[in-house]
């Protein structure tokens, strides 16, 4: 469909059928391309944080220097994996679902998240989005900033939601690929603190606090602001076109990860992140249409 | 599987006195206000990691 169909007026007289035609047509000019932006982020950034330990292990670098771009590169580890959930690198039996493999499994790693209980568990937050039961991340759900970085550290503490809720999804839908899952998080989580106590053990315990344990604490307040509350906020209603808005971030779309325009993700998922903001503008009109949330952007 | 489970449900307070513990002992360590030779950092360690681990397995409903 052409350009002046997207003119409000025109948009109101289409069925929603029609009306969601338009939008597919649209969303498939961002769709189907490899993301290798995001490839070459997780990638460096994995070798970045990594190449850190020897350097402050062998005084090459300061402590107090390496804690920041340990920090950034924590905070920075998600998204990429994130792209590799939805298949966007290389989808099932294409030439680079290896490199998509790859990714996922590795980007997330400073996080201590394992790519196979992100995919399941993400997989089923887009199914249920908002709902107060079957979304996984509806522990993010707060009335405000504030009370959302409160419940943040009251949810990673022992037995808290952020702990139990994807336990409890992967539990739920009890396939074979879920328990992996579990086994892979109990793995992967055993391995953390093994390294944690040995930095300890050995006279190092400052250089494990400062490039992994705190840099991971603050990554998962970041990611969980800027991934779930905000583009999800109030997080009350479900339904495609309600259940996520278009925000505009203090910290502009790079520091808020692109998330000024999850509801693009939300709604055509297979759009690689660095291309959701064209998207959104080229939807526009079409997500207003649909009365979408969009504030101030 | 079962020795996993008891290390999980007791992991607070394994993490308290394996990790905060010697973290809380090398921080005053490295500003340099215990003497020379002194356990009392670790000591101090000792119990605030041990008893945030006991209070936090306590807490814990089990699985």
């Amino acid at each position: 469909m052409t350009a002046p169909a997207l003119d409000p007026a025109t948009l109101k007289t289409l069925s929603s059928q029609e009306l969601m035609r338009l939008e597919g047509e649209i969303a498939r000019r961002f769709s189907g391309i490899v993301p290798w932006g995001s490839v070459t982020w997780g990638l460096c950034n994995l070798v970045v944080w990594l190449s850190l330990w020897p350097l402050v292990l062998f005084g090459h670098l300061t402590l107090w220097a390496a804690f920041p771009i340990a920090t950034l590169n924590v905070m920075l580890s998600y998204l990429p994996s994130h792209e590799a959930q939805h298949d966007i690198i290389g989808r099932p039996g294409e030439p680079l679902r290896w490199l998509n493999e790859l990714v996922g499994h590795v980007s997330t790693l400073p996080l201590v998240l394992p790519y196979r209980m992100l995919k399941l568990t993400h997989l089923e937050h887009h199914k249920h989005t908002n709902h107060s039961e079957l979304d996984p991340d509806i522990h993010t759900r707060a009335p405000s900033a504030w009370a959302f970085l409160v419940s943040s550290l009251r949810n990673r503490q022992p037995g808290g939601q952020a702990q139990t809720s994807y336990a409890a999804t992967l539990q739920r839908l009890g396939t074979p690929q879920a328990s992996l899952a579990m086994l892979e998080a109990l793995g992967l989580q055993l391995t953390y603190l093994a390294v944690l106590f040995a930095c300890a053990l050995t006279g190092h315990a400052l250089e494990a606090a400062l490039i992994w344990w705190l840099p991971r604490h603050i990554a998962a307040t970041y990611i969980g602001f800027y991934l779930s509350w905000a583009p999800h906020h109030p997080a009350l209603e479900t339904g495609r076109y309600r259940d996520t808005r278009g925000f505009r971030s203090l910290v502009g779309n790079i520091g808020s990860m692109g998330m000024q325009f999850h509801v693009i993700h939300h709604l055509h998922p297979r759009i690689p992140l660095m291309k959701t903001p064209a998207a959104f503008y080229a939807l526009r009109p079409v997500l207003e249409a649909r009365n979408c949330p969009i504030e101030g952007l | 599987m079962k020795f996993i489970a008891f290390l999980m449900r007791n992991m607070p307070f394994l993490f308290g006195i394996g990790f905060i513990a010697p973290l809380i002992d090398q921080t005053i360590k490295q500003l340099g206000v215990n003497p020379a030779g002194s356990p009392w950092s670790l000591v101090l360690g000792l119990m605030i990691g041990g008893s945030w681990g006991v209070y936090a397995v306590w807490k814990t409903p089990a699985q």
